[in-house]
């Protein structure tokens, strides 16, 4: 392992490799990646894969829908097939407020360029016959909206890092970090120390333990939410369907599984990455109720990860104030790995320019002591 | 279809078992009625009806037929009544059943019919024990006989594990059943458990999940869940029997030799007409000689080993009917369209590899795979039991002590899921864990503890002779690593 780099980069999630490719892409090539499993052993590996442009605030509908060019692109851009399929994301509405709200996200998203449409609960069952869509008032529906396999992205991002020169240093736990006259200096590893000017903080729900090695109080907090996976089926579906209503998403991945989850509103902060029975049982009976097909269905595994959750539900990107080279890329609050493309990119900038092509100002971390905060509502989960 | 139209091969004589069918029913493979009798699987009654194939494989589309016939593979998996992805070898049949190959991955269902039960029993015993075989049934009388209430599960229709189908008389001691057939150990233990108002049973039911707060999840029949909550758990869940490397290992005809045994013993069914064995161990042998007893002509069995593995007695009554054993060769390939009709076999040098130039095929039409089983871990795993690959218990196990309790306080393992070894041992192991477990339970108390100390002792010396001289050597070197692992995981001296 190298003891001097310019770059260290703490996580193998789709974040932290999604910064190395970018950084080796504008031709610095002297970091080190430190992670301490494998590649995709956090967030990245356990989520469900869905890219999505329906959000409410101005910065994330640009994020994700610069970030949806970049899916677009990505089979050929990394040489390696990320199971992209944009079949739309269907939001179904149940209650009079939620129409009036998602008219609302659909006219703001509208007028950003991307092309989400109204659907009433008729126009629903023709683009879904078997969908339950009794208690649906109407919906709205992005095509450009899909998902994606994160094994693969996170792969492909990897790989070609490694080609330009990145070292990818696997089972690799980061233990501490030196701070000198309000710079950092270096990463202490359980394999050795690395002397550096920059460290990116792309440990996911684990970034708040690596800001407290910098010493750094950061306001994320790690939410388990769990996930599961059926059987395989013969593609049928190409629709994402998520509830805000019911805090709840699925998808049929490229293997054939339907992949989703359901959100527990009791869940309290913490580390604990158990799977329940209690789980199991409310999601399959919410999928039930979407569609009644599903109780002849078997599911064959269950697990958890977590959310990284900031107060506003924005992830926190960019410079630490009085913690030079101290480069925050965490707190994606549950929806990280679509916005991955646009946002590693910017990191890379950032650190390899002074500057982002696109500003994320209202991103950086100080904006919790400020109080400055515009909240995301459309979080599923 | 045609192709696989080649008659019923149901047993009507045996010496040794009877079969007595029950109700005929009719089921409908792709629209054909086919007589199934009630109590059998729906892969069974397509046997004996002479399919072959039960599923295509997703990505290459070949064929696939039988492989383990006791649930735990998928290679038979068909589309029932409108649902994919049903196991047809341990789905019991039932009258006016629709049956069709799977082609591939399974289609999403179409059906929103079906019974399913919304309600989820929640159940509670001292002693709860997966898996009815040898080592089940014996920790669930041992456990009665304490005191505690026990609660037995099995995934499969009938109790007894791999015992129902074992028709000879068993290798080891007078004192541990030896020259008694399986079929009547299993059919003893069996009746004495359901004499017991201590234990109940629940069949059909397969345990997917060990969750936090000692909650065991199964599902009941396909449809309802069952949450259990035991004071301590026992996981007896057995083996799985291994494949092999050569082309075209997975064409329909390659089988494990306990399906081929599973088919003939449980069910009735002949698996073919002439047979070639690859491996000579007990097993091998074994089912060599009980599918001659079922009408089905041994071709040949082939050995990697220099020297055939079975014990004397088994091999020389398999010498006795001229069957030729081919020591030091192994198989090349199978071939055939669609189903197995021959193999080719190739001799070793003493470093394992094919000697060019010596290969010649034998003719048939079933490939019996007898090299080796592994234990069932899975369940072990998902509970967070620290598990580790010890190669002379076959596999990966739970790391266990001379009590059998695994990492995870609580829960115990015995039998080939704690190590492939034998029916014996697996009994002995049953009741070496029911009783640490009632022990751990502060049960039983006064005289019948001072027996209960008594009979672990004994049972411990048992297994200690049972695992003396060199057939025990693997069994004995195995454990040994399990307990001084269980040592160093735990700190605990055992
Ligand atoms: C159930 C679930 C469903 C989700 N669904 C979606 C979805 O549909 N769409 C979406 O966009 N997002 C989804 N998300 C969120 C998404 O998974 C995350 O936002 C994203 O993966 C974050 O990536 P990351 O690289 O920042 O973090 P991670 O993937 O968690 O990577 C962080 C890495 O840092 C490593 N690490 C931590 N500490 C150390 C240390 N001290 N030393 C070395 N290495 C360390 C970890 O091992 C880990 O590999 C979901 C999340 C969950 C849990
Ligand atoms: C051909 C052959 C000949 C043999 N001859 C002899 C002999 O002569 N002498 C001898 O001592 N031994 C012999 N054996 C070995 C003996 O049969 C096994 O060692 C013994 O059956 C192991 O017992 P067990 O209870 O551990 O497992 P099993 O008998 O395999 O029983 C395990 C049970 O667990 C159930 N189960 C598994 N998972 C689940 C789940 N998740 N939920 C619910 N149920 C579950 C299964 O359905 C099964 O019924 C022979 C074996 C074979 C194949
Ligand atoms: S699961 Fe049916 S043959 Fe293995």
């Amino acid at each position: 392992m190298k003891d001097r780099a310019s770059v260290v980069i703490i996580g193998a999630g789709v974040i932290g490799t999604g910064i190395a490719y970018n950084l080796a892409k504008l031709g610095m090539t002297d970091v080190v990646l430190v992670e301490q499993k494998r590649y995709s052993y956090g967030s990245t590996g356990r989520c469900g894969g869905g890219i999505r442009q329906q959000w409410t605030t101005e910065e994330n509908i640009r994020l994700a829908k610069a970030s949806v060019e970049r899916f677009e692109r990505m089979n050929e851009e990394l040489g390696i097939d990320i199971g992209f399929i944009q079949g739309g994301y269907l939001i179904p509405a149940f209650t009079e407020q939620e129409v009036r709200d998602y008219r609302k996200n659909m006219a703001l998203q509208n007028s950003l360029g991307v092309p989400t449409e109204y659907m009433s609960s008729e126009e629903i069952k023709e683009l879904l016959p078997m969908l339950n869509t009794e208690k649906m008032m109407g919906a709205t529906f992005c095509p450009t909206d899909g998902h994606a396999n994160p094994f693969a992205v996170t792969e492909g991002y990897a790989k070609n890092a490694k080609e330009m020169g990145v070292d990818m240093e696997l089972f690799t736990t980061v233990r501490g970090i030196d701070v000198v006259d309000g710079a950092v200096r270096c990463v202490k590893t359980d394999r050795g120390d690395i002397e550096t000017k920059f460290v990116v903080n792309s440990a996911g729900p684990y970034s708040p333990l690596i800001g407290s090695m910098a010493g750094l109080e950061m306001p994320n907090k790690p939410y388990r939410h769990e996930i599961l996976a059926t059987e395989r089926f013969k593609h049928f579906l190409d629709t994402m369907i998520i509830s805000f209503h019911h805090g709840l998403y699925f998808s049929q991945t490229t293997r054939g599984e339907i992949v989703g989850g359901i959100g527990n509103p009791s869940e309290k902060p913490g580390y604990n990455l158990s799977s329940s029975l209690d789980f199991a049982v409310r999601m399959a009976s919410a999928l039930i109720d979407f569609l009644p097909q599903f109780k002849n269905v078997n599911v064959v595994r269950q697990w958890a990860g977590f959310y990284d959750v900031t107060p506003d539900a924005k992830p926190i990107l960019g410079e630490v104030d009085g913690l030079q080279g101290f480069i925050q890329a965490n707190g994606y609050s549950g929806h990280g790995f679509m916005l991955a493309p646009i946002v590693t990119e910017l990191m890379a900038e950032l650190i390899v320019n002074g500057k982002t092509s696109v500003p994320i100002e209202s991103m950086n971390m100080r904006r919790f002591k400020s109080r400055n905060m515009v909240q995301e509502a459309n979080v599923v989960g | 279809m045609s192709e696989n139209d080649i008659g019923t091969s149901r047993i009507d004589r045996h010496p040794i078992l009877e079969f007595h069918r029950r109700k005929e029913l009719t089921i409908y493979y792709h629209g054909r009625p086919i007589l199934a009798y009630e109590g059998e699987t729906v892969a069974s009654a397509l046997y004996a009806a002479g399919v072959r194939t039960f599923s295509y494989s997703p990505g290459l589309d070949r064929p696939r037929g039988l492989f383990c016939a006791i649930g735990k593979c998928a290679s038979c998996v068909m589309n029932i009544d409108g649902i994919s992805n049903v196991r047809s070898c341990i789905t019991p049949v039932r009258n006016g059943m629709i049956v069709e190959e799977q082609k591939g991955a399974g289609t999403f269902p179409e059906t929103t019919v079906g019974d399913y039960e919304t309600a989820s029993p929640e159940l509670e015993a001292d002693m709860v024990i997966i898996g009815g075989g040898p080592a089940g049934l014996s920790a669930a009388l041992e456990a009665a006989d304490l005191g505690m209430s026990v609660l037995l599960l099995d995934e499969n229709h009938q109790l007894g594990g791999q015992l129902i189908k074992q028709t000879h008389r068993f290798f080891g001691s007078k004192e541990h059943d030896a020259g008694v057939r399986g079929v009547t150990i299993a059919k003893s233990m069996i009746e004495k458990v359901e004499a017991s108002d201590k234990v109940s049973v629940l069949l059909g039911t397969t345990a997917f999940g060990y969750y936090p707060g000692g909650v065991i999840a199964a599902v009941k029949e396909n449809k309802q869940l069952v949450k259990i909550t035991g004071k301590r758990v026992l996981l007896a869940t057995g083996a799985a029997e291994n494949s092999l490397a050569f082309e075209n290992n997975d064409l329909p005809g390659v089988y494990g030799a306990g399906a081929a045994q599973t088919l003939m013993n449980v069910y009735g069914v002949k698996p073919g007409d002439e047979v070639l064995m690859v491996g000579s161990g007990n097993v091998g042998v074994i089912v060599s000689y009980q599918l001659m007893q079922a009408g089905v002509r041994i071709k040949a069995i082939v050995e990697a080993m220099p020297k055939i593995g079975a014990y004397f007695v088994h091999a020389a009554k398999i010498r006795r009917f001229g069957v030729p054993i081919y020591v030091g060769h192994s198989i090349k390939r199978a071939f055939g369209n669609g189903k197995v009709e021959g193999a080719t076999i190739v001799k070793l040098d003493d470093k394992w590899q094919p000697v060019p130039g010596t290969e010649f095929d034998v003719k048939c039409d079933v490939i019996c795979l007898s090299v080796g089983l592994h234990p069932s871990y899975e369940l072990m795993a998902q509970a967070g039991c620290a598990i580790k690959f010890i190669p002379e218990l076959s596999g990966h196990v739970a790391v266990h002590n001379r009590n059998l309790e695994t990492t995870v306080p609580g829960i115990y393992v015995a039998g080939d899921s704690s190590g492939v070894e034998e029916a014996s041992i697996a009994m002995m192991e049953g009741k070496v864990a029911a009783i640490s477990a009632a022990f751990s339970l502060g049960k039983p108390v006064g005289e019948k503890r001072k027996e209960a100390d008594q009979m672990l002792e004994h049972t411990q010396k048992q297994l200690e002779s049972l695992r003396d001289g060199p057939f025990g050597a693997r069994g004995r070197n195995g454990k040994r690593k399990s307990f001084e692992l269980y040592e160093q995981l735990t700190g605990a001296r055992v």
